[in-house]
């Protein structure tokens, strides 16, 4: 049932939020973010699913699903991924300097 | 055509800059200040077709509902204008400071123009978001590029926030997406008249929170002193001239084309959030010590008058915001020019530090007095100009708290710029004489980023003066009226 | 014991969850589609005849809203240029001699078989599903495990930096190339059939215009970008501690 999907992913992009909300390791962090962007891609695929259908490459041989979700889900995918590369990576240039990635530790900007 | 040409001369130079490096070692000044002055005036040109011929660019020749369109009416022309101007200051001062060395930032700072000037264009939801990414994540390497441990952890608080607002704005997308199946700003103008309630109440909430956390508004503007003052200067002046600015372009475009006639729930919000900008970010901005991130609150504040311009949600608010938009950019760019390179010349970023400046630096510390009295918004200058404009829109459209928070603003405004002045006027406390005799101080020669702040500076006063002509005045509730002209955008993109 | 994280937690729980809510009532408030409308069912009817693809997909990321897909590979360049900024200044001082040779010898059997699955996935990519993005993570795939597996110093001299950049900034004006040919034709930037770009056969490798090439032109900067993030990032690992730190001007 598609709803059940949408209701998972909602909650998954609330564990996320509240993952970064709380944090007090960078990598989970990271982490929450991961969560976020997968559920949110959940949601956009879900949306294009049509009972009975088949994957949208011609012939059809029945109904074909929306096509328009896949390449968004695509695109956002990798827009993603380079997002929480970039993350990764000044996670580990910090962790160079300070020698740790705990985030009440690494407050050296305040006010 | 100028219209694509205006997104793509940008990203091709910057996809040019590294097969030039690696051709030769280190790229020419020259070279670069071509392609810039390209970019420039390609974007000018856009933003000359957009005021004179508002025109609609339909890529690949497909119709806006099956493929991406291109707008360029007044409101994009003004904000083009804009960041034209913003970038090529802030390009000429990298340029004189760091030449023609770090080829990454000049590649960074291409791909940033070109989306900035992508978003300013775009007619379509999703395209939005994709350029909002490209000119982010470019945001983001800027504010990290001098790499020290400040860079790179506001460069990391930049990020997180700015990706979950991001994703909001995705799932934003996704649910006008689900409930409309098209994603062209002007066919969803009408197709989200007719969606079930709740639905556009999830919209509006994804869509406004997103776009309000990458703008730096109140509650979610944790990002923004941080990264604006761990950045280098020339880096600082664009982050709070320019890039802020084409954020605010997005929340007003989504906001008048989707939600002017559907939810105006959404502009009391913006109205609130602002209100809560321009408190929090001048009583912030009172406790600092540090000059940089002074001026970082001081843009938070300011982004607050900004919002209570769009929340009045009608063509003289809109035009008071793009009007203290460009007057922001003017006065906070110089501000920041000045500030850093004073602070170079000091050594040091503490208030209390940087004293004895009007006996060596005169001319920096009187343009600086300019700026800071017209952002203040003392009468003659053009920040009081577009303030009291803000404060007659909102007493317009019927609220009263706002001009009274605009007030309350502009006296602590006062209080902390005159204790930045004072602190300038000072006599020096004798710290020059601790350097042996045979150091002698020499003041660097910074004539281009000088030139260019008296320029911003002798501006503020022209265009405190302008508002009193009506042919400006015209102008500028022009560019109000196509913020809020809704059916005239549809018709411009559909052809009706 | 402080209260005040509890309370934070507690206050964000409660926002996180009110959020949910207000969020799955506008999903749920939708009604449930049974067909498919709008923009997707022209896409869907009439994509053979105008682009002359057989994927929907593909043909709806590199025709009709390319422009799209041209912004995202910015991000990646942009992305691949800001991590190669960021471990800029790290030397190579020595790379780990890689894994058993058991492991080697596999992995060099398999290989070439790898590569091949990835130029099917992109150059069939407007036949079947697939395109330039899943080949080129693939390619990167590769060039991974060749890292792992042998050392970077092997995957270095096979495949240089400096090679890397250049393919990734080729696949950039590629695409931009064959944007600036619509243009200059009259048709609109990145257009395809319009722009004079052949239609082939339905269903044969050379069909469809510019969407191959395109692929190959995405194939290439996803495969060059991610290698190069991956290997800028092992590269520091490898180097060992160092506490130089300073500006980012190389």
């Amino acid at each position: 049932m598609i709803l059940l999907s949408y209701a998972t992913a909602v909650i998954i992009f609330c564990i996320g939020l509240y993952t970064i909300m709380i944090r007090r390791n960078l990598f989970k962090t990271v982490l929450g973010l991961a969560l976020m962007e997968s559920a949110v891609l959940l949601i956009i695929v879900s949306s294009g699913y049509i009972p009975g259908g088949v994957p949208p490459i011609a012939p059809f041989s029945g109904p074909a699903v929306n096509p328009l979700p896949h390449a968004f889900t695509l695109t956002a995918i990798v827009i993603g991924a380079s997002d929480i590369a970039l993350a990764l990576a000044f996670i580990v240039k910090l962790h160079r300097h300070y020698r740790t990635v705990d985030l009440d530790r690494i407050r050296g900007l305040r006010g | 055509m100028t219209l694509v040409l205006a997104i793509m001369v940008p990203l091709l130079s910057a996809f040019l800059v590294p097969l030039f490096h690696l051709a030769r070692k280190t790229l020419s000044v020259g070279l670069i200040g071509i392609m810039g002055l390209a970019s420039i005036s390609a974007a000018l040109a856009a933003a000359h077709t957009g005021w004179y011929s508002p025109a609609v660019s339909l890529l690949g020749g497909w119709a806006p509902d099956i493929g991406i369109a291109l707008v360029g009416d007044r409101l994009s022309s003004a904000f083009l204008l804009m960041t034209a101007i913003g970038s090529g200051a802030a390009l000429a001062c990298a340029l004189e400071k760091f030449g023609g060395g770090p080829w990454r930032f000049y590649a960074l700072f291409f791909l940033m123009l070109g989306s900035m000037n992508g978003i300013l264009l775009t007619g379509d939801l999703f395209n939005l978001f994709v350029f909002y990414e490209i000119f982010s994540v470019a945001a983001y390497l800027m504010v990290a590029f001098s790499m020290s441990w400040q860079a790179l952890e506001a460069g990391l608080k930049y990020l997180v926030l700015g990706t979950i607002g991001a994703l909001f704005i995705l799932l934003g997308t996704a649910f006008t997406f689900m409930a409309t199946g098209v994603l062209n700003m002007a066919l969803l103008a009408e197709a989200l008249a007719s969606i079930p309630r709740e639905t556009l109440t999830a919209i509006s909430a994804c869509l406004v929170l997103g776009l309000t956390i990458k703008t730096g508004a109140f509650p979610v503007h944790f990002w923004l002193p941080d990264a604006h003052s761990s950045a280098q200067t020339a880096v600082s002046a664009l982050l709070s001239g320019v890039l802020i600015k084409v954020s605010i372009y997005a929340l007003m475009r989504v906001c008048y084309i989707f939600f002017l006639g559907t939810n105006g729930a959404v502009f009391l919000a913006i109205t609130v959030i602002g209100s809560f900008s321009v408190l929090g970010g001048h009583l912030m901005a009172l406790r600092q010590d540090d000059i940089k991130r002074l001026l970082a609150y001081s843009t938070v504040a300011q982004i607050g008058y900004i919002l209570i311009g769009i929340g009045c949600a009608s063509a003289a608010g809109a035009a008071a915001a793009v009007f203290h938009a460009f007057n922001h950019m003017l006065m906070k760019m110089g501000l920041f020019i000045t500030a850093g390179n004073l602070s170079e010349e000091k050594g040091t970023r503490e208030i209390c530090g940087l004293t004895g400046l009007w006996k060596s630096h005169p001319l920096w510390v009187s343009a600086f007095a300019v700026l800071s009295a017209s952002i203040v918004g003392i009468p003659p200058l053009n920040g009081f100009m577009s303030k009291w404009f803000i404060i007659l829109s909102s007493a317009g459209a019927g609220t009263v708290i706002p001009a009274l928070v605009i007030a309350a603003g502009t006296v602590i405004s006062a209080a902390y710029y005159l204790r930045v002045l004072s602190a300038f006027i000072s006599p020096d406390e004798g710290s020059s004489d601790d350097l042996p005799p045979s150091v002698p101080r020499k003041p660097r020669r910074r004539s281009v980023s000088f030139a260019i702040v008296g320029s911003f500076a002798l501006l503020c006063l022209v265009l405190g003066v302008m508002p009193f002509s009506p042919i400006f005045r015209e102008y500028f509730s022009s560019i109000g009226q196509t913020a809020v002209d809704v059916e005239a955008y549809v018709g411009l993109v559909t052809g009706r | 014991m402080s209260i005040k994280p509890y309370i934070f937690r507690i206050a964000s729980l409660i926002l996180c969850v009110s959020l949910g809510l207000m969020l799955f009532r506008g999903i749920a408030a939708l009604p449930v589609t049974e067909k498919v409308t709008g923009p997707a069912s022209h896409y869907l009817a009439r994509t053979a005849g105008e682009t002359g693809a057989r994927n929907v997909v593909g043909a709806i990321l590199f025709d009709y809203r390319a422009f799209d897909t041209l912004g995202e590979s910015t991000v990646i360049f942009t992305a691949v240029c800001g991590i190669a900024m960021l471990f800029s200044r790290r030397k190579f001082h020595r790379s780990s001699r890689g894994l058993s040779f058991i492991a080697k010898r596999g992995i060099g059997i398999m290989v070439p078989f790898l590569l091949m699955y990835a130029s099917v996935i992109i150059l069939f990519g407007h036949l079947s599903p697939g395109g330039g993005f899943q080949g080129g993570t693939i390619f990167a795939t590769v060039t991974v495990l060749l890292c792992v597996v042998f050392g970077s110093s092997f995957e270095s001299q096979y495949f240089p930096p400096r090679t890397k950049d250049i393919l990734e900034s080729g696949g950039a004006l590629l695409f931009s190339g064959i944007g600036l040919i619509g243009l200059a034709a009259g048709t609109g930037f990145l257009s395809n059939i319009a722009a004079g770009f052949p239609a082939g056969i339905f269903g044969s490798f050379l069909s469809a215009g510019s969407v191959p090439i395109l692929n190959v032109a995405v194939g290439m900067k996803v495969g060059a970008g991610l290698s190069t993030i991956f290997y800028s990032m092992i590269k520091m690992l490898d180097a060992g501690h160092d506490h130089r730190e300073g500006g980012g001007i190389e």
